[in-house]
């Protein structure tokens, strides 16, 4: 019992752990690159981001689907749902945008 | 001399005569001219007055061209509000009806689902998003839940923070894959259903996110904490796991845990996930005792083809003190396999799954086949056939038919 308590608490620290120091990484080396380059979204990048990422929970959503204002909050939605980046979110939200 | 005089007076007179005829009827043709002129003048005036009336009825007043112009400036600031709104407001969801025919008992429309999801979004700082759970019972009562409800603020690009009722990030299939039109097979893995092996939702707080690996990798996280579950007791048995999102926490124990996935490539994902704390069944909540919950999950995608699997595993520690002192261990697992037979509508899908409860009658082994067919990527018509090894006798062991039409919006 105490056994597997101690497995579980060691298994999300170290996740947990892994997950944090990694993200606080990424954060110091990409906020001046994203602040500066990435407000806007890259309609290129979130093509591709879009076809990879989509498609891991649900079959793929035609972009004419949604007006502009209707695919941000759902954009949003699914960078929760499926842990994307804000970055990544940004170039999905562009390029559904730029293709409705 | 006389002849002379009065021939040339008559030659003076006819001349005169001549020279006074010949202007008087030159006037005489001009006039003539002028007045035909003038009739075609005043034809074509009366034409141009007749094509000026009927112009006029089609012209429009000034009044309605400002009335126009008005409009004309509502519907452009109508339309640049929602392009630049701070508040965004969208209806998604998903509805369901469906048809089962089991082994040893008459087929019926057994499912009639609708679940709509809200989303309010402010600015790129807040999303409030709840889904509610409507169906039909059998009993034909219409029940309504909430399946979830919280607030996410959206920390920086690597970081939310959700609150509230949420679903447990334990696993994949109940926090991502369960909606109807989203599940490949009509019907949940054998385990992955309310009050089985997998956690279902959770009341608390959780921080998730995801952050780039390397160049073309991804990892998402999420930690949370949380009341936990529900033990359900049935004399000298651990009933159930009910880890449905209970806003109250009797036995005076929070549980915590997490999900850690990470795609090395894009379209392939590994997931691991634990949670841990003590649980105080329900009627004997001073009695603490071990909660954990354990689980694995990939997914794969690959051109036509869509590989996933999971095992989720929840346990109940033992308490002597107890009426039920017996630990209890609920795990499932399943594999998937999907193939779209591109560019027809039809997709293929193979199932295998088995559960395994403290109770022999909940235990099953499941093989499923299905054919969708894809009138669009959210409106599915889905054709099941499952073939169930469970405890002779017990519903688990009936093969069954299933037809469902799902849509999600």
């Amino acid at each position: 019992m105490k056994k597997q308590k101690l497995f579980g608490l060691g298994l999300v620290s170290a996740a947990s752990y892994v997950a944090v120091s990694i993200a606080v990484q990424a954060t110091q080396i990409n906020v001046a690159v994203a602040q500066d380059t990435n407000t806007a979204g890259d309609i290129g990048r979130g093509a591709s981001l879009w076809s990879q990422n989509c498609a891991r929970c649900h079959n793929m959503r035609d972009p004419k689907e949604f007006r502009d204002d209707l695919w941000k909050p759902i954009v949003t939605h699914m960078r929760i749902r499926a842990g994307l980046t804000g970055s990544d979110t940004r170039d999905i939200l562009a390029f559904l945008k730029a293709s409705n | 001399m006389k002849i002379p005089v009065c021939k040339s007076k008559l030659l003076a007179v006819a001349v005169l005569t001549l020279t006074a005829h010949v202007p008087s009827m030159a006037v005489a043709n001009d006039v003539k001219q002028l007045k035909n002129e003038l009739e075609i003048l005043k034809n074509q005036v009366k034409e141009l007055r007749v094509l000026l009336n009927s112009q006029t009825k089609l012209m429009a007043r000034k009044s309605e061209v400002d009335a126009v112009k008005e409009e004309v400036k509502k519907v452009a600031k109508d339309s640049n509000e929602w392009k630049v709104a701070d508040s965004a407001v969208h209806l998604a969801g998903y509805g369901a009806v469906g048809y089962s025919d089991r082994e040893g008992s008459d087929g019926s429309f057994s499912l009639v689902t609708f679940n709509p999801i809200f989303h309010y979004q402010y600015k790129d700082l807040f999303l409030l998003e709840a889904e509610l759970e409507v169906g039909v019972a059998d009993n034909g009562d219409t029940e309504v839940g909430l399946e979830y409800a919280t607030i996410d603020w959206i920390i920086n690009d690597y970081a939310i923070l959700v609150a509230g009722k949420f679903l447990s990030p334990i696993g994949q299939f109940r926090q991502n894959l369960h909606p109807t039109w989203v599940n490949k097979y009509s019907s949940a893995p054998p385990g992955f259903g309310h009050d089985q092996a997998a956690p279902i939702t959770e009341v608390g707080a959780q921080l998730r996110g995801g952050f780039p690996v390397m160049n073309e990798g991804r990892a998402n996280y999420a930690i949370y904490i949380g009341n936990g579950p529900l033990i359900e007791l049935d004399g000298d048995e651990v009933e159930a796991v009910e880890a449905e999102g209970f806003a109250s926490n009797d036995d005076g124990e929070l549980v915590w845990g997490g999900r850690f996935g990470i795609l090395p490539v894009p379209g392939f994902e590994v997931g691991i996930s634990a949670a841990t704390g003590e649980v105080g069944p329900e009627g004997e909540e001073s009695l603490l005792r071990d909660y954990s919950a354990f689980g694995i999950d990939t997914a794969y995608q690959h051109g036509s083809w869509d590989f996933r699997g999971e095992y989720i595993r929840q346990r109940v520690g033992s308490n002597s003190a107890s009426a039920a002192p017996d630990a209890a261990t609920f795990k499932a697992w399943y594999a998937q396999a999907a193939y779209k037979f591109l560019p027809s509508k039809w997709e293929m899908v193979v199932r295998y799954g088995d559960y395994d409860s403290p109770h022999a009658s909940q235990n099953q082994k499941q093989w499923a086949i299905g054919a969708n067919y894809l009138f669009a990527n959210n409106a599915i018509a889905k054709f099941g056939f499952e073939s169930n090894d469970g405890l002779s006798g017990e519903r688990t062991d009936d093969d069954r038919f299933l037809f469902q039409l799902t849509y999600g919006f």
